[in-house]
């Protein structure tokens, strides 16, 4: 529901955008076609429904596109599957043949009697709406589809009266006899209905019945609702599109069957043909399918066919003197009848009310089928304009009724190449009159102009823009950009007056606009317009402005915005300062020390004995000899700890498992299991915590 | 003599009260560990005033630091404490704590921790934070009693330690709560000194080792060690001249300074300075002397011969002086070895803080001490310390010298700053309790002289020349001993008034936890202030954990401790740049002090104020040395801008810069609303006595977060800057 | 002035040499030790001189292990010397273990500080 009401918000932007009463509507084109083999094709190679294999392929058809054979191949097996089935409901039986009416799956004698008797069987039980459309329809397409077979509907009056008994007094048809909804979409539905009925069994309806379901569809009409630009529809819950083309199927069918015809007002069909070529290229399936079967119903039926005149360009350029060109067609883009184009006016957009060609005939090309108009007024000047075309049909050799707008209004843009005269730029002293420096400017060309000036000039821009005819021309967008060296930028606007355009920059007003900032400024001019063909940005040149010093309240320039290419680029390599490691002495040097420093150790041992140490005197009985065994043995292990230190086989930093002495005055490494004894005291703490941690 | 024969029929018949009568020397025992059992009870029970006032909880400022880096040591354990980095103070600078503290006091205290939960006593580690001091008080009286043995005798011993349990001087520093480094350092510190004596009295090396290591906990514990490594090389050159030198004094002092500087280099934060620091060059210039010095004796011994000896003296004396002469000079100069930190200067010259330093000079326990501090701290103790003196000279040795120097010397740093009162409480009870005990043992001894007298006077009978020579001695006997007994009752008076003195200003003065307060109120019922722990634990529990508090540094630690935000300063005061500019900060304008509040990331500021509740040591009385310090990094804030006259004011005729400053702002924002006494204009402050001159306080930038239920901690939110367009 | 001062230490020199060649053994193994001791660190405060102090506390942990083993030394010569009147109570055995238990620390201390 959502969808369809923005659908119709769209509709009404559109509407309003065309801006009155102008606006250009084409055919059903190639653009529909491709569009349409991306919407109908289904992905997984199936389609999901039988009623969505119909609209699928009933589009591709009329579209003229060839259908995938191994898609309507597993289709026709669906087909095949459904049709004998008495299981399979009405609406199932109706759209497997309909399928089949498209793919000719199954013909000729091959009547699936099942199937005819279900659905008369449907005719005569169906209370509801849709009951009585599918057993109908179903019954006409076997007879259309399986030639010699004899459908008998029964009593064909009294089921004409009861789907009339549906109807209501404002044309619109309800679903069910008790439920009092109706719906404009139901009215089509019972007309295609209606029309089935009797044709099925012509001659057993009565006249004054058909009449006064004439009166219905009148009223029906009535409750049409309308967009600016002329476009009918009608708009129910099921959204516009699917109503308005339930409408038109069950007028179709309803003329098809009745011979009278049907007397329906010629604008309003014109206006429903619009309304659907408004629709452009739908997304959704269904839509697709109500767009393209309603303008084949209006393509060809028994009331009245539209005509639609189209423009295959809107705009037109006076410099390379190209004919106008006009194209009128059906809906769908089938030849039209002889019928003649006049351009009753050309009003332009700027004078209201006037219009500058009256009343041209446009001559018809036969082999591109166009209308043309060669030749231009000699005031026809650049600009927008409404071109009003009106059409004659011939009416003498017309089977069918066609129908055109009465008047079609297009709007043109007509462009051509404006001249630039007498650009020029100066540099004016704060006195009136006096002017420092004037340089004349040629915009086509980048010059570097070079100008200075201080705060207390001014500057004057001025140039004149003509049309092609000398007319003056006042453009869309004039102005002038000056841009500093830091890459703040200022606009000024150029106003056209009278002849010229011009511009004046007052610097001393200007020097707080201009955040205070003297320099280099690089002057910009830019002209265009949508008529213009020639609009142009010229980099003039530059401009030295000398500013006063900004004071300390003043605003200061905004930040410029950096280019994100320099701001995620990736960051220069942090050189990281370590400290420099200290001179370590030369190894040679060490070593030499290290051998000087046992020197007086050897130098110890010999003056002990060349004193006569006593050792001699080691006990022999076995208590004493332990206790000096341990004794000399402890000595030895210090020192041979000490060895080992030096040889880095202990004490280093990065020991991990438990050793005892800790070798750093600021680390004190861990030890996580074993708790020596011969600990120092700092190990002692840490072995006393990790016992009582894991406690 | 009948009393006599019948009391062993007695003691015959009840075999059991035989046995259990004492010898004189087991009574003694007896006498000796009661006493010093009761003292040691004494010693712990008189600290622990606030903890039956208040609540157990940590006092002050400084003890709240210790007691994070305890809680830190007990979860982290011994390496994460040793290496750690502390970012949660001195923002955005951080603190290395592990290298810039002394661990004596959390190591102690962490130890005893896991002592009790090893013996399944699972209590919080507050606990032992708050009880370590008053421990550790019992434990000095212990040593006191050892050291009073060696120097006097045990009498003195004992008075020694009666004395230094409840002297204030002490209980001012270890109270209970009171968890800062002094509760350990004064133990370590008598048992060093303790320790050395007996080296140097018995010339063991085991001693001289004990001593290294007390030596060593004195470091770890305190950088008063300082007085140590100076007092010891002072002692040994007082003996050197005096002539009372001998060997012991050299296997001493060796072992004592080579052990000792050896261990305490152990410690991160004394690093080298045993051998780069001027301060600690005085031991190391004795060291040398003595080699020297003994190095001559034994060659003096060797030779037997003074010709030659003095040919030899004349060589090495004056090469030695030369070589030790060149060596400091070069050292000195070359800057090598540091001069005297201004901390150690400021106690030779105390003008030099307030000149140079202001931050040393403002905290309030480095004033100058008054007499009234004096006397309030040691009572009787001040006037029997000169008649100790005399007694120690009276009996010179190696002990007696050293306690007569050690008095000296810290009487005369207590005279230079409060602080170091605590320095010599030891040495004023020691010497003391000499006085007393001697001039009771004098006393005692004449009354027992007395008794025993006339019995030896009749057992010889009446009449014959000895009687009447013992008759005179009778008449002027009884008049000494009334002397006696009325002298000794004086003693017993005064000590018993130094015991009322004591209690009553440990009670009242001593134990207030300083960061609960309490007050009267109108009808004498006690009002407790308990405003700064409402306001830390607001920040904890309403602020980001990462917010950032700037508040001036007194605060600092115990807002990381309670409140665990970052601050910008704290008690540390490492960083006089930094401090300077909290202060600086808090001394401008509004705007000015957002930029700088901006650049530091500060989310909250806390200020004290005392206005409602007549607190005075608030930040607007603490207000000038913010200026003054702020001014003495950023010459843009000017200490005369503040004052009118030379005068602070904070009332209408304040200047216009004081009135519109961020700590005016601050403290008296919506204050001018406050009716704070009856009859007082709006805006009455308490406090300075004042109506404030400017009660209409816009805040721009800030904006009032909490302010305690006494107004007396106020927090104010640092808001964002507003969006640019 | 220099002749006499020459012949004064001359004279000097042999009266030491002739004292000192009384001292019992034990004492004279002492001073060798602590002969020794000095001169390791002698040469270690010249290799100092040479290469510059960094790391400096090993520099100072290996010459105060030199200086301290050797004023200990000294003590224990003390301790030990029959002529020293002020310690003839003294067991040269407890000296001696005095002085193993002070080395013991000393060295345990130099360990953790030579990094």
């Amino acid at each position: 529901m959502m969808e369809r009401g923005l659908v119709r918000f769209l509709f009404l932007i559109l509407a309003v955008a065309i801006c009155g009463a102008a606006s250009v509507f084409q055919p059903i084109s190639d653009s529909h076609r491709s569009a349409a083999l991306d919407v109908f094709v289904p992905v997984d190679g199936s389609y999901k429904s039988l009623e969505e294999a119909y609209e699928a392929l009933k589009t591709l058809e009329i579209l003229g596109i060839d259908k995938k054979s191994d898609l309507s191949s597993a289709t026709c097996e669906n087909v095949v599957k459904v049709l004998p089935l008495s299981s399979s409901t009405l609406k199932d039986a109706l759209y497997a043949l309909s399928v089949n009416g498209i793919l000719k799956c199954k013909s000729g004698e091959d009547v699936p009697k099942d199937i005819v008797s279900k659905l008369q069987t449907g005719v005569k039980e169906a209370k509801l709406l849709l009951d009585f459309y599918y057993s109908v329809r179903g019954l006409v397409l076997v007879k259309e589809q399986f030639s010699g077979t004899d459908i008998s509907l029964g009593d064909a009056e009294a089921v004409f009266r009861s789907i009339k008994a549906l109807s209501q007094s404002d044309g619109k048809w309800r679903y069910s006899p008790n439920n009092p909804e109706s719906s404009t979409f139901a009215a089509g539905l019972a007309f295609e209905t209606l029309a089935g009925v009797i044709s099925l069994a012509p001659s057993e309806i009565d006249h004054s019945l058909i009449q006064t379901l004439k009166t219905g569809i009148t009223k029906l009409f009535d409750s049409i609702q309308k967009y600016d630009d002329g476009t009918f529809y009608f708009d129910e819950s099921e959204g516009p599109i699917s109503t308005t083309a339930s409408v038109i199927r069950g007028l179709k069918s309803f003329a098809a069957s009745e011979s009278t015809g049907l007397n329906l007002p010629g604008e309003k069909i014109v206006g429903l043909a619009k309304f659907f070529l408004g629709v452009g290229i739908p997304g959704e399936a269904k839509d697709f399918f109500n767009q393209i079967d309603a303008l084949t119903c209006l393509e060809d039926n028994r009331f009245s066919v539209p005509l639609i005149l189209s423009l295959p360009s809107s705009v037109i350029s006076l410099t390379k003197k190209e004919p106008l060109k006009v194209k009128v067609s059906t809906v769908l883009g089938s030849k039209a009848p002889a019928l003649s184009v006049k351009l009753a006016q050309a009003l332009s957009s700027g004078s209201k009310g006037s219009s500058v060609i009256n009343n041209q005939e446009l001559k018809f090309d036969a082999e591109s089928a166009t209308y043309f108009l060669e030749s231009f007024p000699k005031n026809f000047d650049v600009g927008k304009y409404t071109f009003v075309f009106e059409i004659l049909l011939d009416e003498s050799a017309n089977e069918k009724a066609y129908i055109t707008e009465a008047q079609t209004k297009v709007p043109i843009a007509a462009t051509g190449a404006i001249t630039i005269e007498n650009a020029e730029i100066a540099v004016l002293d704060s006195d009136v009159g006096s002017v420092e420096s004037q340089k004349k400017l040629d915009l086509t060309k980048d010059e570097a102009v070079s100008l200075s000036a201080n705060h207390l000039q001014k500057l004057r821009l001025s140039f004149q823009l003509t049309t092609p005819i000398g007319h003056v021309f006042k453009p869309h967008q004039a102005f002038l950009k000056l841009k500093h060296e830091s890459q703040v930028e200022h606009i000024f606007l150029v106003k056209t007056s009278g002849k010229k355009s011009e511009l004046f920059l007052d610097f001393l007003g200007l020097v707080e606009k201009l955040y205070y900032l003297s320099g280099k400024y690089e002057i910009q001019l830019t002209i265009g317009d949508a008529s213009m063909e020639n609009s142009l940005l010229s980099n003039i040149g530059h401009i030295e402005l000398d500013l006063p010093e900004r004071p300390e309240k003043a605003a200061r320039p905004p930040l410029q915005p950096t280019d994100p290419y320099s701001r995620y680029v990736p960051k220069a390599e942090i050189s990281h300062i370590f400290r420099i490691p200290e001179k370590l002495p030369a190894k040679q040097i060490s070593l030499v020390f290290l051998g000087l420093i046992v020197l007086p150790f050897i130098g110890f041992l010999i003056g002990l004995t060349r004193l006569g140490v006593n050792i001699k005197s080691f006990p022999s009985s076995v208590g004493a000899a332990t206790s000096a065994l341990l004794f000399h043995g402890g000595i030895g292990a210090v020192l041979l700890l000490y060895v080992l230190f030096w040889v880095k086989a202990i004490g280093s930093v990065h020991d991990s498992k438990g050793t005892v002495f800790a070798g750093s005055v600021s680390v004190v490494r861990r030890t996580q299991n074993t708790v020596s004894p011969r600990s120092s005291i700092e190990q002692a703490e840490i072995c006393l915590k990790d016992i009582y941690s894991s406690l | 003599m009948g009393a006599k024969k019948a009391s062993p029929d007695l003691l015959n018949s009840s075999f059991s009260f035989k046995s259990l009568k004492l010898k004189t020397k087991q009574q003694e025992l007896l006498l000796r560990v009661s006493i010093l059992g009761l003292v040691y009870v004494l010693a712990f029970i008189a600290r622990l005033f606030s903890v039956l006032r208040y609540e157990s909880m940590i006092h002050e400022f400084d003890p709240y630091f210790n007691y994070r880096t305890t809680l830190f040591l007990t979860e982290k354990g011994f390496y994460e404490f040793w290496n750690w980095f502390d970012s949660e103070s001195w923002y955005p600078l951080g603190r290395i704590i592990g290298g810039t503290l002394y661990p004596g006091l959390m190591v102690t205290a962490a130890l005893i921790y896991w002592t009790l939960r090893f013996l399944r006593f699972f209590v919080h580690i507050r606990e032992v934070c708050v009880l370590t001091a008053p421990f550790f008080a019992s434990n000095t009286t212990i040593v006191a009693y050892f050291f009073g043995k060696e120097i006097w005798d045990t009498g003195a011993g004992l008075v020694a330690a009666a004395l230094i349990a409840i002297c204030p001087g002490y209980i001012s520093r270890s109270v209970a709560g009171s968890y800062d480094n002094e509760a350990v350092a004064i133990f370590a510190l008598l048992l060093t000194f303790y320790l050395f004596v007996k080296a140097v009295k018995t010339g063991s090396l085991s001693w001289a080792l004990g001593s290294a290591f007390g030596y060593f906990y004195m470091v770890s514990a305190w950088g008063g060690y300082v007085f140590i490594i100076n007092l010891v090389p002072l002692y040994v050159l007082v003996l050197l001249i005096t002539g009372r030198y001998s060997m012991r004094l050299y296997v001493a002092y060796n072992c004592m300074y080579i052990l000792g500087m050896l261990l305490a280099m152990q410690i991160r934060f004394v690093g080298f300075q045993h051998v780069q620091s001027g301060e600690h060059m005085g031991a190391m210039g004795v060291f040398l002397l003595m080699q020297v010095f003994y190095f001559l004796d034994w060659v003096k011994y060797q030779l037997n011969d003074t010709k030659l000896f003095q040919t030899f003296l004349r060589i090495t004396v004056t090469s030695a002086i030369l070589v030790g002469g060149i060596a400091l000079g070069v050292g000195t100069a070359s800057g090598y070895i540091s001069p005297w930190t201004g901390r150690f200067y400021s106690l030779l010259d105390p003008t030099y803080a307030k000149d140079h330093i202001p931050i040393i000079a403002s905290v309030s326990e480095h004033q100058p001490t008054a007499w009234s501090s004096f006397m309030f701290d040691y009572h009787i103790l001040l006037f029997l310390f000169p008649a100790g003196l005399y007694f120690c000279f009276k009996r010179l040795s190696d002990a007696t010298i050293f306690i007569v120097m050690y008095g000296l010397t810290s009487l005369y740093f207590a005279g230079v700053m409060v602080r170091l009162i605590l320095v010599a409480t030891p040495a004023v009870c020691l010497i003391s309790a000499i006085a007393v005990s001697a001039t009771v043992k004098n006393l005692t001894s004449l009354l027992r002289t007395k008794q025993k007298v006339p019995q030896t006077g009749s057992t010889k009978g009446v009449g014959s020349s000895k009687s009447s020579s013992k008759v005179t001695l009778d008449q002027s006997q009884p008049f000494q001993k009334n002397g006696a007994i009325a002298l000794l009752v004086g003693v017993f008076y005064l000590l018993s008034r130094y015991a009322i003195h004591c209690t009553w200003v440990t009670s009242e003065a001593y134990s207030s936890p300083s960061i609960v307060l309490a007050a009267r109120g109108a009808h004498g019922n006690r009002i407790i202030f308990d405003d700064y722990r409402e306001a830390y634990y607001w920040l904890r529990q309403n602020t980001p954990t990462d917010a950032k508090v700037m508040s001036w540094w007194d605060y600092g630690y115990q807002i990381t401790a309670m409140g665990n935000r970052t601050v910008i300063v704290d008690n540390n005061t490492w960083n006089n740049t930094h401090i300077a500019t909290v202060g600086r900060a808090m001394s401008s304008y509004e705007d000015e002090a957002y930029d700088i509040m901006r650049s530091l990331d500060v989310n909250y500021v806390l200020v004290v104020f005392g206005g409602v509740t007549g607190y005075s040591s608030d930040d607007i009385n603490k207000f000038l040395w913010m200026v003054r310090i702020g001014g003495g990094v950023y010459p843009v804030i000017k200490e005369p801008d503040y004052l009118v006259n030379g005068e602070f004011r904070v009332d209408k005729g304040a200047s216009p810069k004081m009135l519109n400053c961020l700590m005016y702002k601050l403290c008296y924002y919506r204050f001018g609303e406050l009716v704070t006494e009856y009859g007082k204009p709006t805006g009455y402050d308490r406090a300075r006595g004042v109506e404030i001159g400017n009660k209409d306080i816009k805040l721009e930038h800030l904006e009032e977060a909490y302010t305690t239920s006494n107004w007396i901690v106020r927090i104010y939110r640092v808001k964002p800057p507003t969006n640019r367009l | 002035m220099v002749k006499s001062t020459s012949k004064d230490a001359q004279d000097l020199f042999r009266s030491l040499h002739s004292a000192y060649s009384a001292t019992p053994t034990n004492l004279k193994i002492i001073d060798m030790y602590v002969v020794f001791a000095v001169f390791t660190a002698l040469i270690q405060v010249a290799y100092m001189a040479l290469v510059g102090s960094f790391p400096f506390n090993s520099f100072l942990s290996g010459v105060l292990s030199c200086v301290g083993t050797a004023v200990l030394a000294v003590c224990l010569r003390i301790q030990v010397n029959k002529e020293n009147k002020e310690f003839k109570d003294l067991a040269p055995e407890r000296a001696f273990a005095d002085f193993v238990l002070c080395n013991l620390v000393l060295h345990l201390v130099i360990i953790n500080f030579l990094g």
